[in-house]
């Protein structure tokens, strides 16, 4: 019940609010950008932007199947999990260019069966998204461990390798790939009606099937998007690093959540957008690369991790709320 | 402030469900434990069991209390890290250094938790972002600390962890103390009941003039105290602290909880819950063992487990 | 007891509250009424607590009165019990009641068997049988009322505040409520009865206040003023007739909607009911007989254990919303914060939400028709907002129950369901909405209307029925749809 009510049009300084408001994270981003160039003048060469990008690439691959998660009510602990497998699969063939569709179709698979395993344990069986993530997570940990007997080796075919750090006039190829992704996955979410289908069942699963809406069926969906995507992420993550590591994507279930939360998604689900997402990984790698210039020692680098997490948070608190 | 709807009324199993079904696993367990090896039903083995339950025992004491207020606590882990190198880092094997350094470490879990709850409160940030935040920073200042293993423990510290008195384990006992103590404070204290309260609707405690500020200290800080108290046995256990020691801790700290019975959104459940949890955890990670199955897929099978405890018993869902 | 004068309160965009006056004194019941969006809310709030005002002063019990939090307000004995409650809903009745004031024994802890005790006497001192370990998310509506008011008397409040405590009971429990109200008066406590059902105010308050957009209109004695008057002031003009005239039986065409012995959800045991084109139908009954379970059974948000509902020449034994729908079946629920709109989203999102198929092109959304189609919606029902991006959250409740109903009269093209659709809602809201169904059924669309506020029902309905314990227990047309039948047939007294 609400008494507030609806005037006229709001006055100059109001407007002015309303664009800060509005643009709260890209100018958080840009404010970010000016403060490590200030901190380090390298921080915008050729050579370090590069780097930010080869390494937001894969972020911003999982940060996008992460949004479509949490908007579900749902979170997504088991992507770093999913990205390691795809990195073992990467390695556990010849090594060369004729298995990469194989390894492909393999890994993807895995991604989309995790999804699908999480999206019907939360959407079917109820059970909480941070359990249910968390146990495939643990699950896969185990078949990856079992698979490789602990001691992983191999070689990650050229094709994947020259995804993963490969560049095209400059450009690296995660990023283009990304970046198609990001706009597909942006027309799905915010143009198409299965998108508005999504942000009725996250923001209220009740209202969404009184109107029709097979909750389960979106809710199933976004899960298996995510799990895909951090399939992919974790292929060309893997072509990046070049050699098999059982630990790759390590890391990233928290940093996609952490972006996500940052980027405006709301963790109750219902509110956020992909560009938001993407902008909050932005913001993440230019905090971790600032430091990174610094040449703090790595603890302090984690340290400041930690603050910067909460400080932001905080901070899309206050903007909300003012 | 929540409309309510009218639900089917549920009789005491399908109340208590969850930690039926967990007695049911441990029954299970127990029996396919004894036909899988004889050296299993054996008294040895399970006082083995209870003592190497100490650890995550007390850590999910804290973290059910976190939980029950619909918050986490993720920053635990990293917390175990720092108590236990700083813990054998003061100590470094005088014996009269080794109450102060206690005492230094749980204040030090305890100072953390009441940060926890302070940027809960005021700074308005949802508790699983703080928590990550000061786990990352905890673990840091571990590293900035030492880079590997810190100091000693002197002789006799491994009573803690492997001593037993009326043959039982030392940390079994204080176990089981513990969690009777704070089932016994949850049910009959106010604030025991303000936990409750503020875990079913935040907004409604704040509404009725029940000092949430209040809850949410004492619960993180108690979840802080009851890390580095973990720490504690833990460095009784190896002799020495580990910067990289408490890592697992943070999430393995949840299972138990949850599979007990203390659901994620907060007002329901309870440490009896939490308590089964953890003897299931690590009576399957024992009959594993006796099973010889390689760790690999023990991680396998410890997930499914956790799958099955919590799906099979699913709140009665209605269409709507 | 209670002074306020010259309060402003704002927030952004908004001036909520601009040079409010209010005098409530001890033993008193004084009535606060106006619109949605007149500002009862805020003012409820600022008193209690919760909102601290940016002008004006307050005095309570003679003196100066700053709270900073609702636990302040709450010590010095201002206690509120607010439309949609505040329970905590896992935990018990007795332990509600007296959460804040737990009843301790000796040794300084909580004593759980004299909290039940106690509970159990004060519940039947109330007049109500609840067994005070249940936990309060499994009791009824109404029961949890009686629970806040429970606690309302625990507490010692001084001033007691009531928002639109008859919203969700009705009959009895009303009597009950009442009569607990005059207990409490004669011990000396302020009452603040904040409500839309004028009869109710004539019949149990002294004074009534009258707020508008924000500003205070007038105070008069409930015996110096009549309804008309009362509406003229909140409002602000004269209101004709509130309801539109009813069907010429002629024009009610065929059989649309047929029920046969549905049974759901325990509640509905066995009813049977059919729907006509044009003809507006009311489903009365107590609180508890089970007509939103039927309602939402027929939609199929609820599962039928058995039975069949026959439309458009099928037959389905199962019904879920997505049929409904597709069969031309619209529902706007009880609770349309919780259930009906999609809360988080804007006008337009929501007036489309029950058929997107229309503003789909290729799978992808045509938001420029979308525009339109709200633009359209929101001109002919008149829904104040600043346009079709309009987040509804921050709309009032007669202009979110406008919205709810544009989306479902551009769907159903059979039958219109609606569930209290005036609950909350003010009195120009409400006239708007008794048109719109009136013209929905003229154009050959079967309405059922549940309703617990008989005035709405005798002022609407071509046809009453009665609905108790689970089944329908009589049927009224026409002349027989009197306030003494319906209530006879709802108490289940045989006819004289």
């Amino acid at each position: 019940m609400s008494d507030v009510n609806m005037a006229g049009v709001p006055a100059a300084g109001e407007a002015l609010r309303n664009v800060l408001r509005r643009y709260a994270l890209h100018l958080s981003l840009l404010a970010m950008i000016v403060v490590s160039t200030l901190v380090s003048p390298s921080f915008l060469s050729g050579g370090n932007v590069s780097n930010m990008l080869l390494q937001a690439a894969p972020l911003g691959m999982v940060v996008i199947g992460q949004v479509f998660v949490i908007l579900v009510r749902g979170l997504d602990l088991s992507v770093a999990s999913i990205m390691a497998t795809a990195a073992v699969v990467a390695t556990s063939f010849s090594g060369q260019d004729k298995d990469a569709a194989l390894i492909f179709a393999l890994a993807l698979g895995i991604g989309l069966a995790t999804g699908l395993v999480n999206g019907l344990l939360v959407a079917k069986r109820n059970v909480s998204p941070f359990l249910a993530t968390l146990a495939t997570m643990i699950v896969l940990q185990g078949m990856r461990s079992a698979w490789t007997q602990g001691a992983p080796s191999g070689n990650v075919p050229p094709f994947f390798r020259i995804l993963g750090s490969g560049s095209i006039y400059g450009v690296p190829y995660n990023l283009i790939i990304t970046a198609v992704l990001a706009l597909v996955f942006w027309v799905i979410l915010s143009k198409s009606t299965f998108g508005r289908k999504i942000y009725i069942t996250g923001g209220n699963p009740v209202t969404a099937r009184l109107l029709g809406i097979n909750a389960d069926r979106v809710t199933i969906i976004c899960y298996v998007i995510s799990g895909g995507l951090a399939a992919l992420a974790g292929l060309i993550l893997s072509g990046f690093v070049g050699i098999v590591d059982n630990w790759v994507g390590r890391g990233f279930e928290i940093d996609s959540i952490v972006a996500a939360v940052m980027g405006g998604v709301a963790l109750s689900g219902g509110r956020g957008t992909i560009g938001g997402g993407l902008i909050g990984a932005a913001i993440l790698v230019v905090v971790f690369n600032a430091v990174l210039q610094l040449g703090l020692p790595i603890q302090l680098q984690i340290i400041i991790k930690g603050v910067v997490i909460v400080v932001a948070a905080a901070f899309y608190v206050r903007r909300k709320a003012g | 402030m929540t409309i309510l709807r009218p639900s089917a009324r549920r009789g005491f199993l399908r109340r208590n469900g969850s930690q039926t079904i967990v007695v049911a696993l441990l029954v299970i367990l127990m029996v396919v434990g004894s036909l899988v090896s004889s050296r299993f039903s054996t008294l040895a083995n399970f006082m083995n069991i209870l003592e190497q339950s100490v650890t995550l025992a007390i850590v999910s004491l804290g973290q059910t209390l976190a939980v029950l207020t619909g918050g986490i606590d993720l920053s635990v882990g990293s917390l175990i890290s720092l108590a236990s190198v700083l813990l054998s880092g003061i100590t470094n094997g005088d014996p009269g250094m080794v109450v102060p350094a206690i005492a230094i470490v749980l204040g030090l879990g305890i100072l953390v938790g009441l940060l926890n709850a302070a940027a809960v409160i005021w700074l308005k940030v949802h508790p699983l972002i703080v928590t990550l935040g000061t786990g990352a920073a905890l673990q840091g200042l571990t590293l900035l600390y030492t880079m590997g293993p810190a100091g000693k423990m002197p002789l006799g510290f491994d009573f803690w962890a492997f001593g037993r008195v009326l043959g039982l384990p030392v940390g079994a006992i204080i176990t089981v103390v513990l969690f009777a103590g704070t089932a016994l404070f949850l049910r009959y204290t106010p604030l025991g009941r303000y936990i409750y309260a503020v875990g079913d609707d935040s907004t409604g405690a704040q509404l009725m003039g029940l000092p949430r500020a209040k809850v949410l200290l004492f619960v993180y800080g108690f979840s802080g105290f009851t890390a580095a108290l973990t720490a504690v046995f833990l460095v009784s256990r190896f002799g020495v602290g580990q910067p990289y020691t408490g890592a697992n801790f943070t999430l393995t700290s949840i299972t138990p909880v949850v599979v007990g019975g203390t659901l994620l959104a907060g007002g329901r459940g309870g440490v009896i819950g939490t308590l089964l949890g953890v003897y299931l955890v690590s009576l399957l990670n024992n009959v594993l063992n006796y099973m010889d199955i390689s760790s690999h897929y023990q991680l396998i099978v410890q997930g499914l487990i956790v799958i099955i405890a919590v799906s099979v018993y699913v709140e009665k869902k209605r269409k709507l | 007891m209670l002074t306020l004068s010259n309060v402003s309160k704002s927030f952004p965009g908004v001036k909520a509250l601009s040079g409010m006056q209010l005098d409530v004194r001890a033993g008193e019941i004084h009535a606060l009424v106006g619109e949605n969006g007149a500002g009862k809310s805020t003012l409820t709030k600022i008193i209690a607590g919760v909102y601290q005002p940016d002008e004006g002063q307050m005095e309570f019990d003679g003196e100066i009165a700053h709270w900073a939090t609702p636990g302040a307000a709450k010590v010095a004995g201002i206690h509120v019990i607010y439309q949609e409650f505040v329970l905590f809903p896992h935990m018990t009745v007795a332990e509600n009641i007296f959460i804040g004031h737990e009843r301790r024994n000796a040794l300084g802890l909580v004593d759980h068997r004299q909290t039940r005790r106690d509970a159990t006497e004060l519940l039947h001192r109330l007049g109500v049988d609840i067994d005070p370990d249940r936990r309060v998310v499994d009791l009824s509506v109404a029961d949890q009322q009686m629970v806040e008011i429970a606690k309302a008397m625990v507490h010692r409040a001084k001033l007691l505040i009531l928002d639109e405590p008859t919203a969700v009971i009705s009959g009895k429990e009303v009597e009950l409520l009442f009569q607990r109200l005059q207990a409490l008066k004669a011990d000396g406590v302020a009452i603040i009865y904040i409500s839309h059902r004028l009869e109710e105010i004539f019949e149990i308050c002294d004074r009534v206040t009258v707020l508008k957009d924000g500003q205070f209109v007038a105070s008069h004695s409930t015996a110096e003023v009549d309804r008309d008057r009362l509406v003229a002031l909140m409002v602000g003009r004269d209101m004709k007739e509130l309801f539109p005239p009813k069907a010429d039986p002629a024009a009610i065409g065929a059989v649309v909607l047929e029920a046969r012995n549905i049974r759901a959800a325990g509640r509905v045991n066995g009813a049977s009911i059919s729907l006509r084109a044009g003809e507006v139908t009311a489903l009365a009954g107590m609180v508890g007989s089970g007509r939103t379970e039927l309602a939402l059974a027929l939609f199929g948000g609820l599962e039928m254990t058995s039975g069949e509902v026959v439309i458009g020449g099928q037959s389905f034994r199962q019904m879920t919303p997505a049929r409904a729908i597709e069969q031309g079946i619209g529902l706007l629920t009880e609770d349309r914060k919780g259930q009906g709109l999609a809360i988080l989203l804007d006008v337009a999102s929501n007036i489309t939400a029950a058929n997107l198929d229309e503003i789909s092109r290729w799978g992808l959304l045509d938001r420029s028709r979308e525009d339109t189609i709200a633009r359209g919606e929101i001109t002919s029902y008149q829904i104040a907002c600043r346009g079709p991006q309009n987040p509804v959250v921050t709309m009032s409740g007669g202009n979110q129950q406008k919205v709810l109903v544009s989306r479902w009269a551009r769907t159903c093209r059979k039958v219109l369901i609606l569930d209290e659709p005036t609950r909350g809602v003010d009195v120009g809201a409400k006239a708007e909405i008794y048109r719109i169904m009136r013209e929905m059924a003229a154009k050959g669309v079967a309405v059922l209307m549940i309703s617990s506020e008989l005035p709405e029902v005798i002022g609407m309905a071509d046809r009453v029925l009665v609905m108790r314990e689970g089944t329908i227990g009589g049927e009224l047309t026409g002349a027989e749809i009197t306030e003494e039948h319906i209530m006879r047939v709802v108490t289940h007294q045989n006819a004289a």
